[in-house]
């Protein structure tokens, strides 16, 4: 988008630490090629599978393909890949961000070499594919269709969390098991292709490395309960970074640390991210719009910050009971207590977890309206928004909105009718009398 | 009543031999997809109901509470329910199908639950620890079955019920036999029909009524051979005739299919092992569906080998010269499959015409071009 | 040995009757249109009349286009992708590729080396990739449909229109105007967005040497020069695109009958009925 689209406000804006990730992203794909050049193992995966750490353990050096289709989309640069992909034949309804990573796939293979000019240097071809059941169905067959482009032994590896209904008890047991079969199955896969044997100290180390990160992530999500926000939302879709394609490394736990310090000195002095804070705004779920992130700049406009949100953040800790003396068990038990996290709480109160957990952040953070984004092309962050946000209607009187488009596809986003939108909500919250 | 009647009176009143058992005091489960169990279900002496949208109606309620980028089928089965469609079931079972499912099932228990509600945790990943675990969810599932219902699931009742259902399966792959002839001695139309009306009535009833209509066919005169083309068809689901009409009106015999509501349910038995859920978690968790993902097997043609090579039989015992894929928008694991099962097909020098619908029949017609000159085309 | 071919669109009718030696005897177009969907028969008449003959005169008729469902007259009804092969092969026998942008839908038909139709797409069943969204737009700009191809080459540039919802790309264009973008750039960015719409269909099956643009959309020379700029090398249009189709449905309708196929039934000089 031309610049003379981006809204400007007089914001203090967010931390400085945030923009230090910029190099963060671009290391990832640079480690990349880098470790092709030096014979290390590359493997596409997916964020927020549970198996995090077991890479870094291996020295298997990660490529988080749908970072790369939010990096493209940020970039405004995704056209060519998305449409590349649908001239392949995959429907325009499709996931976005598996339409950018097939369409690149498949544009590399065309040409033999990486695409000109493509963000961050683009993606090499990996050595390995891991997807995963985790979060939705396009990540586990996502790399499935891949194979059209490349040849990489693909791995596949379940995710499961039981509903929230369930007998925490009578299924405890074999869930773990389950994810403890599906771990060492992804163990005993890379052991193949690096030829070398996991050594569970390191993994022990990675996950201690891991947990800190996250620990400290959480603690800075506890500040920004603050009153002015000391960092907003745009912020935290940056510096997720360091929590999801880092995980299980030093580089995040000092990163974190950092950015730690300086949203504690801002809350301390009371620093907000805009010089007037008159509304406190819940991203209440959906992915970001990757394509248009100026637009939280324009609801700052408003005095409508962002202080909070759901989505890709860390899972609240949890603690792992001390009999587990084994680094998988640890993952598959810690796998299924994030998971389970709001159950108990869910069939005391609304039955739904997610509201639970929603509600607890509206408490807590002061919040005054509740924003939402649909994506078109996701199934798995945007069904369930409508009734989420009905079920929270039952709780409290907040004003909610929903704005649709899409993570990354432009052509599902409407400028003009998200101002509008904008606009409406933004009235909803000043007839609130604050 | 002839059979061909009774099978219309169903097809075009679902649920409602369902409802007359509900009213007389029997439990009815319904439930989605081809992952849940018929035969645990009727061994509690309960009615397993496959539940089924409605093409003909618009979806509307369901719109306030399910967004609209939800796949049509799921939103049309819940708008109906939220239209007291439903309100006959005594319980309501979804399996972990895909991202749609699953939350809908949520939206609908948390709206409209009926006195038993249960989810299904189905393995995406095929292999000895998934039948474990597939195994454990069914006992779950069992021990709240037995909780709702107040008895001990029966092990000898459990025997019969797999005996049962696949005697029906024999049943319904005889009548598929029937399609293998030039012309098929049975439409596409009308075994769609078969299979609809089976969906809502006890497997007995079922059986019996297949049986008298492989028979009324038999006695049909034969008709004479024919060079229309012969259409495989591969997709989700199609619980209505409309789309295999208008590719039988446009000039084709549908004769195979590999469908969520076709040859995916019934095709294969359940083994009857000496635990009877042994028998039915293997069968049960293979589907064919692409939401279930079978390891990598060698290189990429090998691969593909193994994940679609069971259609081979399909093709070449019905020879079917064309293929058409159905897909129901929304649905990422067909999109993610299709240009790859293409890919497949066309090596086997099959034409394929992908299709993507929005499960409504107001909308079908704008089909029948695209159909007619795939028609055209392989001719 | 006359033949005809009808090819019944949402907006016009266009006939064609050409001789056993498939040399054109005359052509027509005019209105169908919900209102008037009788006329679908009166410019048949009045074809047959032009090429001075009779209903009866007529050894085949074949019907195609949105229409040709139900056309009493008719012996025949085949689709327009067959039939838009049929008649630009006639007339290009090198076409490899044919881009039909229509009214109502636009679609991409690959033909393998003796001519028939090896594969096909169309566009879903929104309007974006078609006349008529570009005549919503027209309207939005206060333009003449017909005059937009020319505006488009005066642009300097374009500006980009992401959207290809009609009803969104409507919003764009109106935020754009108001930014200050100019309405040949504009117009432009919208040739932009269509040419890359139906080319990008078009990729799916291969895109091959000659390519022969038919259709409204070969009237829009803005279009055509987008497109070929897309395709990577001239792309030619018939003379006289709207009756591609009809031409192709006079042909088939030849082909069936030397192949001896003979009209089925009794012909019926009554009205078309529409989307029964």
């Amino acid at each position: 988008m031309e610049a003379n689209q981006q809204i400007k406000t007089t914001a203090v804006k967010g931390t400085d630490t945030a923009r230090l990730v910029r190099a963060m992203v671009k290391n990832i794909y640079q480690s990349a090629h880098e470790a092709k050049a030096n014979g290390q193992k590359v493997a596409y995966m997916m964020v927020a599978s549970q198996y995090d750490e077991i890479l870094r353990a291996m020295d298997i050096v990660p490529l988080p393909t749908e970072n790369y289709a939010g990096l493209c989309a940020a970039k405004r640069d995704m056209d060519r890949f998305l449409l590349k992909a649908e001239a392949d034949g995959y429907s325009q309804v499709l996931c976005s961000y598996a339409r950018i990573g097939l369409g690149f796939d498949s544009l590399r293979k065309e040409l033999g070499h990486i695409p000109e000019g493509s963000p961050d240097g683009g993606m090499p071809v990996p050595d390995m594919m891991l997807g995963s059941s985790a979060v939705c169905d396009p990540r586990f067959k996502w790399f499935q269709a891949t194979s059209r482009y490349l040849e990489a032994p693909t791995f596949g590896m379940d995710v499961v969390a039981p509903p929230p209904q369930a007998d925490l008890n009578a299924v405890r047991d074999y869930y773990i098991q389950y994810q403890r079969d599906q771990l060492s199955g992804l163990i005993e896969f890379l052991e193949k292709q690096t030829g070398k044997k996991m050594d569970k100290e390191r993994l022990w180390e990675a996950i201690r490395l891991g947990d800190k990160a996250w620990q400290i992530w959480y603690d800075i999500d506890r500040l920004r309960v603050a009153v002015p926000s000391p960092m907003p939302s745009q912020d935290h879709f940056s510096i997720m970074v360091a929590g999801h394609y880092y995980s299980g490394t030093q580089i995040a736990v000092d990163f974190y640390q950092k950015l730690y310090d300086e949203v504690k000195y801002k809350v301390d002095n009371k620093i907000g991210v805009i010089a007037d804070e008159k509304y406190r705004i819940l991203y209440g779920g959906g992915l970001p719009p990757w394509h248009t992130l100026w637009i939280f700049n324009y609801f700052e406009s408003f005095g409508a910050v962002f202080v909070i949100e759901n989505v890709y953040r860390g899972f609240d800790p949890v603690e792992v009971p001390s009999h587990v003396k084994d680094p998988v068990d640890y993952l598959a038990w810690r796998a299924f207590l994030r998971f389970t996290r709001y159950h108990e709480k869910a069939r005391a109160h609304s039955g739904s977890p997610l509201v639970e957990k929603l509600l607890g952040l509206i408490d807590d953070y002061k919040i005054d309206g509740v924003a939402f984004h649909a994506c078109r092309s996701c199934r798995a962050t945007t069904i369930g928004q409508t009734h989420i946000k009905s079920e929270l209607g039952k709780y409290t009187s907040i004003p909610m909105m929903q704005l649709v488009s899409d993570m990354v596809d432009l052509r599902d986003y409407s400028e003009a009718q998200w101002k509008a939108q904008i606009s409406a909500f933004i009235e909803a919250l000043e007839g609130r009398g604050k | 009543m002839s059979a061909v009647q009774k099978i219309e009176e169903l097809y075009n009143e679902r649920g409602k031999r369902a409802k007359e058992l509900h009213d007389a005091g029997k439990k009815v489960i319904g439930y989605f997809c081809c992952f849940v169990p018929d035969e645990i279900i009727t061994a509690f002496d309960m009615v397993p109901y496959r539940i089924q949208g409605s093409q003909n109606d618009p979806i509307d309620e369901a719109d306030a509470l399910l967004e609209p980028m939800a796949c049509p089928f799921a939103r049309s089965c819940f708008n109906m329910a939220l239209k007291g469609e439903y309100d006959f079931l005594d319980g309501f079972v979804a399996p972990h199908s895909c991202d749609t499912i699953e939350r809908m099932y949520h939206i609908w228990r948390s709206n409209k639950p009926s006195p038993f509600n249960h989810m299904i945790n189905v393995p995406h990943m095929m292999g000895p620890s998934s039948d474990v675990f597939y195994r454990k969810e069914l006992d779950y599932f069992i021990k709240r079955l037995e909780e709702f219902s107040g008895t001990k699931l029966d092990q000898n009742k459990l025997r019969d019920t797999v005996k049962l259902y696949n005697r029906r399966r024999a049943l319904l792959r005889e009548l598929y036999a029937l399609r293998k002839e030039n012309p098929p001695r049975v439409s596409g139309t009308e075994i769609t029909k078969v299979l609809v009306a089976g969906m809502g009535i006890p497997a007995l009833e079922h059986i019996q009524l297949v049986q008298d209509y492989i028979d009324e066919i038999k006695g049909r005169p034969v008709p004479k051979a024919d060079v229309l083309p012969r259409i495989f068809l591969w997709g989700n689901e199609i619980d209505d005739i409309a789309f295999i009409r208008l590719v039988e009106e446009c000039g084709a015999h549908v004769v195979m299919d590999d469908l969520c509501t076709g040859t995916r349910f019934f095709w294969e038995d359940v083994s009857e092992t000496n635990d009877p859920l042994d028998g039915i978690a293997n069968r049960y968790i293979c589907t064919h569906c692409p939401r279930s993902l079978k390891p990598q097997v060698g290189n990429r043609q090998e691969d593909m080998e193994n994940r679609f090579g069971y259609m081979k039989e399909f093709i070449s015992q019905w020879q079917a010269n064309g293929v058409i894929f159905y897909i129901v928008r929304y649905c990422d694991t067909c999109e993610l499959e299709g240009p790859d099962l293409r890919e497949y097909l066309n090596s086997l020098k099959l034409p394929v015409l992908m299709i993507e619908d929005d499960y409504s029949t107001s909308t079908i017609g704008q089909l029948r071009t695209r159909i007619q000159a795939f028609l055209e085309m392989i001719s | 040995m006359p033949f005809a071919g009808i090819d019944i669109g949402s907006t016009m009718t266009k006939v064609v009757v050409v001789d056993d030696k498939e040399k054109m005897l005359a052509s027509h177009i005019g209105p169908t249109g919900v209102e008037h969907r009788h006329l679908a028969l009166k410019v048949m008449e009045d074809t047959i009349q032009k090429a001075g003959l009779q209903f009866e005169n007529l050894n085949f008729i074949v019907a195609t286009g949105y229409g040709r469902i139900n056309v009493p007259f008719a012996d025949k009804q085949i689709t327009e992708i067959t039939c838009h092969a049929r008649g630009i092969r006639s007339l290009f026998p090198s076409v490899r590729i044919i881009i039909d942008i229509g009214g109502q839908d636009s679609k991409g038909i690959k033909l393998d080396a003796e001519g028939k139709v090896a594969n096909f797409v169309m566009n879903d069943k929104c309007a974006a990739g078609t006349g008529r969204f570009l005549e919503v737009i027209a309207e939005t700009l206060g333009i003449n449909l017909v005059d937009m191809g020319e505006i488009a080459l005066k642009a300097n540039g374009f500006v980009q229109i992401s959207n290809m919802c009609t009803v969104f790309a409507e919003h764009e264009v109106t935020s754009r105007l108001s930014e200050g973008a100019g309405v040949a750039e504009i117009v432009a960015g919208l040739h932009e967005a269509i040419a890359g719409r139906v080319v990008n269909m078009t990729r799916h099956l291969g895109i091959e040497k000659d390519v022969v643009v038919t259709g409204g959309g070969a009237k829009n020379v803005g279009l055509i020069k987008v497109i070929a700029g897309k395709v990577g090398f001239p792309v030619l249009t018939p003379p006289e695109p709207f009756i591609t189709g009809a031409l192709g449905a006079a042909l088939v309708g030849k082909d069936f009958y030397d192949r001896g196929v003979r009209p089925a039934g009794e012909r019926e000089k009554k009205e078309v009925t529409f989307f029964a």
